[in-house]
């Protein structure tokens, strides 16, 4: 079964652009749901999960064009400042830098997902997100800045390892401020 | 932070992100929402397209019942009294040359040409029309004419055969005197074509009389006694029209533009009343304080108003009354219901605190149908450009009965329709 054998890739990827599962989920059946209706668009002579991984990624940018109404404008001036620190060594498995990368608002989550781990260039993240290349650069620099903050809190309660083992990543623990948690509306929430 | 310490970071998040082995359990409640996603599609198309073609349906059917019903009335239009002039003309003529007939006079011989000699003459030079109409029309005189052409009988006192002078050429010398009588008659067909139209009444009226007696006439009567009990037919119109509006909820005081273009098919039942229906896709967008939001979410931070754009099919049937008619201008007040058909319902929430962590919009994706929910009140200016084309100006106000729409707004439209209209009635004349 196509939808089960690449479950696990498509959440992968939606999970880093969502802002939680079940907003990842939502995404992700967006995108296959493409697959289905339009699999006769895909090109057999290359790879499906290449093709599945575009499909997603598209998916999630059409999440964030659809539900990014708010733009995400605090200084960063106004910000903590963050001294550099090693990061590379920190202890940190997927699942913390994925709930990471789930704070950030959602300008910057998408920025930093396209720039930092799909490798596109501003100019072109420019175009997919219908913003200027400046704005790119400025959310990027916003995402990191945020990002390297949340590692520095998890670290200085213990070695980063409260960030696994089931702690509460959304309370107060992380030392982020409640608008910085990006809001998430759902549909079936609102129905009923 | 350097560009060392970035490119760290990237690679830190890149590689434990770029592709997770098993980052989260395969959940089958995931599954079962594609697969209502995908049923829901096949569906929705079902749905989406199950109005418009109803609507298609519904005009197809009444215009084939109309074609279907019409044709047996079609005898009693009015273009069908051109076939019972026809045969008027024929006996016109006939009866015509039997008056000429005896007009014709030899002004040499004093004779009078026998009626055979006149229709022979005449034979010659309009063999068409006069043999024809003798033939066909009065073919008993012409029989007892025949006889008299043979020249078996020939008149008393005449000095020339009938059936000579037929054959002598009519600039012979010899016959100068006789082929005078063939030279009138051969003007006898253009003269009485001329007095075709003076005599179509009372030719009318003879065949009337002479219809029991001429059974090819028969039909032809019957066709008129039809056409004098022809009463008012019913019009019927299709319509085209483009429409800009202004949307708002219980007033216009925040309206937004929105666009309506759709097809309406119409009956005129009388002179005066004009019933009509049609199918219209609308885009209504609006804006509406939040107060006049209805949904059964709880919001944490109450937005100040929603922005909202809806797609719908509005189906309208209406009734409209003329009270104005001079020229090529009509002037009709109507009034009537609209359904609507939702097609899509979008609305975005605007915070006074652009912080605030609220629902930033929800979208409808099913059809909630709303039969008779609205009003319509309009005025339709109408000039016809020719029997056929026409076109219309109509101003016009939805006004709410029922609250419309996933969020139960009392959505109020005003105004301008433009239309091209095409009469059916007259697109079977010739």
């Amino acid at each position: 079964m196509l939808y089960k054998a690449f479950y696990g890739f498509s959440m992968g990827i939606c999970l880093r652009y969502a802002g939680n599962r079940d907003e990842a989920a939502e995404v992700m059946n967006q995108g296959f749901f493409k697959v289905f209706t339009h699999i006769e668009k895909f090109d057999q002579t290359r790879p499906f999960k290449a093709w599945l991984g575009k499909i997603m990624m598209n998916a999630s940018i059409d999440f964030y064009r659809a539900n990014l109404k708010m733009a995400y404008t605090e200084d960063l001036d106004n910000a903590e400042h963050v001294t550099d620190g090693e990061l590379v060594d920190r202890n940190l498995n997927y699942e913390d830098l994925i709930k990471m990368v789930q704070q950030l608002p959602q300008a910057y989550r998408t920025v930093f997902n396209l720039f930092a781990i799909e490798g596109y260039s501003h100019e072109e993240i420019g175009e997919m997100l219908n913003i200027n290349p400046g704005t790119s650069k400025s959310n990027l620099h916003k995402a990191r800045h945020k990002l390297k903050q949340m590692i520095l809190n998890a670290d200085s309660r213990g070695n980063g390892g409260n960030f696994s083992g089931g702690a509460n990543y959304s309370t107060p623990i992380v030392a982020i401020r409640t608008m910085d948690i990006q809001s998430v509306f759902l549909n079936k929430g609102i129905r009923e | 932070m350097s560009i060392e310490k970035d490119k760290d970071l990237d690679d830190l998040f890149r590689k434990k992100l770029e592709d997770p082995v098993d980052p989260v359990g395969y959940n089958e409640a995931d599954w079962d929402a594609l697969e209502g996603m995908l049923g829901k599609r096949s569906k929705k198309g079902i749905v989406y397209w199950l109005p418009v073609l109803g609507s298609v349906a519904a005009l197809l059917l009444v215009f084939f019942g109309y074609l279907v019903l019409r044709h047996p009335a079609s005898v009693v239009k009015p273009g069908n009294g051109q076939q019972a002039v026809i045969p008027s003309k024929k006996d016109t003529i006939t009866k015509n040359s039997a008056i000429n007939r005896q007009a014709i006079v030899n002004p040499k011989t004093d004779t009078i040409l026998p009626p055979a000699a006149v229709n022979k003459g005449a034979n010659q030079g309009a063999k068409p029309l006069i043999a024809a109409g003798s033939m066909a029309v009065n073919p008993k005189r012409n029989k007892s004419g025949g006889n008299n052409i043979s020249g078996s009988n020939p008149a008393p006192g005449s000095k020339t055969s009938p059936a000579s002078i037929a054959q002598k050429p009519v600039l012979n010398d010899a016959v100068s005197s006789r082929s005078d009588a063939v030279l009138v008659a051969y003007n006898v067909a253009p003269s009485l074509q001329d007095q075709l139209i003076i005599n179509q009444q009372i030719t009318q009226t003879n065949l009337q009389a002479s219809a029991t007696a001429n059974p090819a006439n028969a039909p032809v009567g019957n066709k008129v006694r039809i056409k004098a009990k022809t009463g008012f037919q019913p019009r019927y119109a299709i319509s085209i029209l483009a429409a800009p509006d202004i949307n708002g909820v219980g007033s216009f005081q925040q309206s937004k533009v929105g666009t309506n273009e759709g097809l309406l098919f119409s009956v005129g039942v009388s002179k005066k009343w004009t019933f009509s229906t049609g199918a219209i896709y609308s885009v209504k967008p609006y804006i509406t304080p939040f107060e006049d939001y209805h949904t059964p979410y709880h919001f944490a931070v109450s937005p100040i108003n929603v922005t909202a754009d809806c797609r719908m099919l509005d189906i309208p049937l209406n009734v409209g009354y003329q009270v104005y008619s001079k020229h090529q201008n009509t002037l009709s007040l109507g009034t009537g219901l609209s359904s609507y058909i939702m097609l899509h319902e979008s609305y975005k929430f605007n915070y006074a605190d652009i912080y605030a962590n609220g629902p930033a919009n929800f979208t409808v994706p099913n059809s909630n149908k709303y039969f008779f929910g609205v009003l319509n009140l309009n005025a339709t200016f109408q000039h016809q450009v020719n029997s056929k084309v026409g076109f219309s100006v109509q101003p016009y106000m939805k006004l709410p009965l029922t609250n419309i729409g996933y969020s139960q707004v009392r959505l109020q439209t005003t105004g301008v329709a433009i239309g091209l209209n095409w009469n059916l009635n007259s697109s079977s004349k010739p």
